[in-house]
């Protein structure tokens, strides 16, 4: 999305006001965490069993795809883009190592090669948008339609094949008293948090969502950041669903779709601005794992579906509107 | 209209009809509606049935649901923003036209009433939550669909449900023996729109999604334009919701969920810009049923089941470049 | 006016492209043979292992002969929206279709145009979904009472006492409720027997996987699970969480079945019957709808009802071959995938198809086409599933598999 128009300088810059010493973003990312504990002992009052590490260990677990996902989502909409393939993409990856494992030698190259392939794909997109102009909106949907009836042909509809023992390992494994996920996600969101908002990588990332024709201006080849973050996504997309892979023993052809909206909930309530240029990882990660800890404790009353959806979408607007940065800013001044 | 026009009128010389050309072309709802000529050029070529009466009866009543939840869409879009409650709105008016169906014309449009309360209740909601409280909207409406799927799962929770038969005979049939009924309405809409177009709101509405803080300096109500679109989307979608129950003739609670991805579709196709401030609601009616219409080019065309998905996703790609060639041709014409 | 010329050159040389394109991609151009009849294949959802095995087996059927030179079966796919369905049942009725067998994505939105596609003299045969359309045939097993029957087996299996799971399947969908309703019926009547997590798996195991995982951290100590189809998900998180396991009923999948044959499976736990949903009924409906095309059977639109599958994990025998043969019903691990759904053959409706016809809709060599036994089995009434202003019998919940060893 190019933002051509005179006043595109005057747009505000991510908001950096300090609130004696702490950040208002950090502030609201912090708040996403405590509203999440806060439902996880509210929801002992719905269970005796919940509220407990057990609960929050399968939350981890559960939420991991959607953290692995919201990352690349959240580079993508941090350029001011969408990606809408990470459906498909998810499908791909999984459906791929599936199909290809035991044929492709080993292990250690069929990984990379499957995520390789859907980087390229991530980077078909990025060429779209750049250089044909083609709305992120569009050009994401356009190929995600795409991917998924190539993987729907490819395997006939019926995919075939093992899970990847690393992916096995890994979700169902433990190191010590800990589960592998648990370590695999405490490490994949340090270094991606590193990589968005302490690298040089990173600020030009957030440079050339903020203001494109600056970032133009200031040197930047802005196509580079933009392409790299497609592709991160796609790929990111792909390792999620050889991790759903490994979890559930076995790809489905619609695996990825429950993840789509979920992912763009998670950046947004996040605090990222749709719009690009503004919010940090660690608000996705918050968001992923309020979204998931949500659907588990709605899951755990024992009403009509009906009645538990209209409250799962009360409690997301709710939580949206407690953090809403003015509030955060307003209730913090009013002291 | 785009900037673009205003040059032309000045600058270019030559017959009205060269003007009428450029200005069809650089307004996406041109290019949109020539790529439904190619297409349904190429279904009639396929497909003998596509001229007769009941076909094209056919393809108005499969569009018109589409169509309108497009047409509501483009209101918000132009307005910079995402509705997703579409799909909430379309859900629950056809639970409702089902469980309490109303007898006879004057039931028909005690049942049409409903529909649009429903929707311009969702519309005023949304509004309050994105203009008034400051909410990104794409994750506001994404709350507020929730809500509504809900609700529509409460109401019913299965398929079921018998919407009153003069909706689902008379807004199906044909007047004349040849003009559909559903294609009429559709053309209100239209019609609607193209004596709100001149009016001061909807200019606000295309300055609010060009450039918020220019608006709201020259001393537009960014508020009031933001939530005219949203409740003028609402009344939209109930309406196409009323549509639907009229074509599906029964209640599905889960009934709007195929129509959020194929909205913005349909939105995207028709030129409608995605980033505000541009476009038209007749490119989204278009566009709507140009999508539809791809199926049943897809189908007699013989293009195998499990690839029909490559060709969608790539008719979308290409019609967007072939919009955007087709831009950048007419307005370097415009500048000769 | 370059530009006019310009933009002329460009609509005509996309037009055509895509007029090639489409040409190209659209496979063999329909040389009208004499006496084929046109069959099309209407499918909703895909992508999952049941609508592959059921697609794949018509395909095979079709391709059996004598049917390979009489048939000319067309397949459609179209996605979860019942407008792209209705759209393309009408291309097909305009297309002059003899008959469609189709899984209809809704049990009402399609009834109109069914009904003008009857009076256009098109068969239509829904198989294991159902339509509400008086003019259709139904066939399914639906209406055999696998909710019922497999709650009562369940409450058998728990004395009548413990804390369950509901392992549901679409929200907003009749196939489940009927299911759950059927369910409920029984349950209901024990008071021992407490649902205390009822959620949504969507048919599919990854999300019966997660769903259970849910469950069981808010209620660690189930007692049995009453699942639709993806039960071997609740298996897997039943193991995720450790090495107990519990009573449990479902659908019909290769993982499920070999879990309950299990030696180790049912030292931790495991028991209970495998049903549920068999894809066989798609090629059952394809074989009618042409036995009466072809003349052989004079068969008014009616409901028909395919027998429900019932395996105990007493009765779970291994299949040596590629066929079920000597009453085998399960495939050894690794032949098939575990979500693989077993209920796709059917020795005496199918003795046409083997493992490959499954997999790839390949016909098996050396087989041709059997008639089907004369009788078929007349549904029961349900409203909402196959009929429109109708009453359900008053024994709609009764139990034909297993009779309660528990007094309520």
């Amino acid at each position: 999305m190019t933002s051509t128009r005179p006043s595109a300088a005057l747009q505000a810059p991510a908001d950096t006001r300090r609130i004696g010493r702490i950040r208002s973003e950090t502030i609201s990312t912090a708040a996403i965490f405590v509203l999440t504990i806060i439902l996880i002992l509210a929801s002992r009052f719905v269970s005796p069993a919940l509220g407990s590490w057990d609960q929050v260990d399968t939350i981890i677990t559960l939420a991991s795809f959607l953290i692995v996902v919201a990352f690349g989502q959240g580079l993508v909409i941090l350029v001011g883009g969408l990606d809408l393939s990470i459906a498909s993409m998810i499908t791909l990856g999984g459906v791929l190592s599936t199909t290809w494992n035991g044929s492709f030698g080993s292990e250690w190259a069929l990984i990379p090669a499957v995520l390789v392939i859907c980087a390229c794909i991530g980077a078909l997109n990025a060429v779209g948008v750049i250089w044909l102009n083609i709305p992120p909106f569009i050009m994401t949907m356009a190929m995600g339609i795409i991917v998924a009836s190539a993987a729907l042909g490819y395997t006939s509809g019926t995919p075939r094949g093992a899970a990847p023992d690393a992916f096995l390992a890994l979700m169902k494994g433990s190191i010590g008293s800990l589960s592998a996920v648990l370590i695999f996600v405490l490490v994949f969101v340090l270094l991606a948090w590193t990589l968005q908002s302490a690298t040089a990588f990173g600020r030009r990332l957030y440079a050339v969502g903020a203001n494109r024709e600056a970032a133009r201006i200031a040197g930047i080849a802005t196509w580079r950041p933009i392409m790299v973050a497609y592709a991160l996504s796609a790929a990111c997309a792909g390792f999620a669903g050889m991790m759903l892979v490994g979890y559930a023993n076995g790809a489905t052809l619609r695996m990825g779709d429950s993840y789509l909206l979920p992912s763009i909930a998670s950046v947004v309530i996040g605090g990222s601005s749709i719009l690009g240029g503004r919010g940090s990882f660690a608000g996705s990660v918050g968001g992923a794992i309020l979204l998931t800890t949500l659907g588990t404790v709605i899951a755990a009353l024992g009403m009509q579906q009906g009645w538990r959806t209209v409250i799962e979408g009360a409690i997301i607007v709710g939580a949206l509107l407690l953090l809403r940065e003015d509030l955060i800013v307003k209730l913090r001044s009013a002291r | 209209m785009s900037a673009n026009l205003n040059a032309a009128r000045v600058t270019a010389p030559g017959s009205n009809l060269a003007v009428v050309m450029r200005r069809v072309l650089t307004d996406g709802a041109g290019v949109v509606a020539i790529l439904y000529v190619v297409l349904f050029a190429l279904y009639a070529l396929w497909d003998r049935s596509a001229l007769t009466a009941s076909g094209v009866t056919n393809l108005s009543n499969n569009a018109a649901p589409l169509a309108l939840a497009a047409a509501g869409e483009s209101l918000v879009v132009i307005s910079k923003g995402f509705d997703l409650s579409v799909s909430g709105v379309v859900s629950l008016s056809n639970v409702l036209m089902a469980t309490y169906p109303l007898e006879g014309p004057g039931g028909a449009l005690v049942s049409l009433m409903i529909c649009l309360a429903v929707g311009g209740a969702i519309g005023a909601i949304n509004g309050v939550l994105v203009a008034i409280l400051r909410l990104q909207s794409i994750a506001a409406t994404l709350g507020t669909m929730i809500m509504c799927q809900g609700l529509a799962l409460v109401i019913m929770d299965a398929p079921g449900g018998t919407v009153a038969d003069w909706v689902s005979y008379t807004l199906t049939d044909v007047i004349f023996g040849v003009i559909p009924i559903s294609g009429l309405i559709v053309l209100a809409v239209i019609a609607l729109w193209l004596v709100f177009r001149r009016t001061d709101t909807c200019i606000a509405l295309f300055a609010v999604g060009a450039d918020e803080t220019a608006a709201s300096l020259s001393g537009i109500s960014v508020v009031r334009a933001r939530v005219t679109a949203f409740v003028g989307a609402g009344l939209l979608y109930g309406l196409a919701g009323f549509m639907l129950s009229a074509q599906t003739a029964t209640g599905n609670p889960t009934a709007g969920t195929p129509f959020l991805m194929l909205t913005f579709a349909a939105v995207a196709l028709g030129g409608v810009s995605l980033t505000g401030g541009r476009g038209s609601l007749v490119g989204a009616v278009i566009g709507a049923a140009t999508l539809m219409l791809l199926q049943k080019v897809l189908f007699s065309g013989g293009v195998s089941s499990f690839y029909t998905g490559i060709f969608q996703g790539a008719v979308m790609v290409l019609a967007i470049v072939f919009g955007s060639l087709i831009l950048r041709l007419a307005s370097t014409g415009a500048r000769a | 006016m370059t530009i006019f010329r310009r933009l002329f050159t460009t609509t005509c040389v996309a037009a055509g492209a895509l007029a090639v394109a489409f040409t190209v991609g659209a496979g063999s151009a329909s040389a009208d043979e004499p006496k084929k009849f046109k069959i099309f294949l209407s499918l909703s959802y895909s992508g999952n292992a049941w609508q592959s095995e059921a697609a794949n087996i018509v395909k095979a059927l079709a391709e059996t002969p004598p049917y390979n030179k009489l048939v000319d079966l067309k397949e459609v796919i179209s996605g979860t929206d019942p407008q792209a369905q209705i759209a393309a049942y009408e291309s097909m009725i305009d297309a002059k279709a003899d008959g469609i067998v189709s899984f209809p994505i809704s049990s009402t939105a399609l009834n109109r145009t069914v009904k003008r596609g009857c009076e256009k003299g098109v068969l239509f045969f829904m198989y294991d979904a159902t339509v509400t359309e008086p003019c259709a045939y139904n066939v399914s097993y639906i209406t055999a009472g696998f909710g019922e029957n497999t709650a009562q087996a369940l409450v058998n299996a728990l004395n009548g006492n413990g804390k369950i799971f509901l392992s549901r399947g679409v929200p907003g969908n009749s196939v489940d409720k009927r299911h759950t309703d059927g369910a409920m019926h029984i349950f209901k009547k024990y008071p021992g027997i407490q649902v205390v997590a009822e959620y949504y798996s969507y048919w599919d195991d990854r999300t019966t996987q997660q769903e259970t995982a849910k469950a069981l951290a808010a209620h660690p100590d189930v007692d049995g699970i009453w699942a639709q189809a993806g039960e071997y998900g609740a298996i897997q998180a039943l193991r995720d969480k450790g090495t107990r396991l519990v009573p449990m009923t479902g659908e019909n999948s290769n993982g499920f079945r070999l879990a309950l044959a299990n030696p180790e499976a049912q030292k931790d736990g495991l028991k209970g019957v495998s049903s549920g949903s068999p894809p066989a009924t798609a090629g059952y409906a394809f074989k009618l709808m042409m036995e009466i095309l072809t003349k052989k059977r004079d068969l008014k639109p009616m409901n028909i009802q395919y027998p429900l599958p019932w395996v105990p994990a007493d009765q779970v025998k291994l299949c040596k071959g590629d066929t079920f043969e000597d009453g085998c019903n399960t495939f050894p691990e690794g032949k098939v995938p575990s979500s693989f759904v077993t209920e796709v053959f059917n020795p005496v409706f199918l003795p046409e198809l083997s493992l490959k016809s499954a997999l790839d809709g390949a016909p098996t060599p050396g087989k041709t086409i059997q008639p089907l036994p004369a009788e078929v089995v007349k549904a029961p009434n349900e409203p909402g599933i196959n009929c429109q202003k109708c009453e359900p019998p008053a024994d709609l919940y009764k139990l034909t598999k297993v009779q309660p060893t528990v007094k309520p």
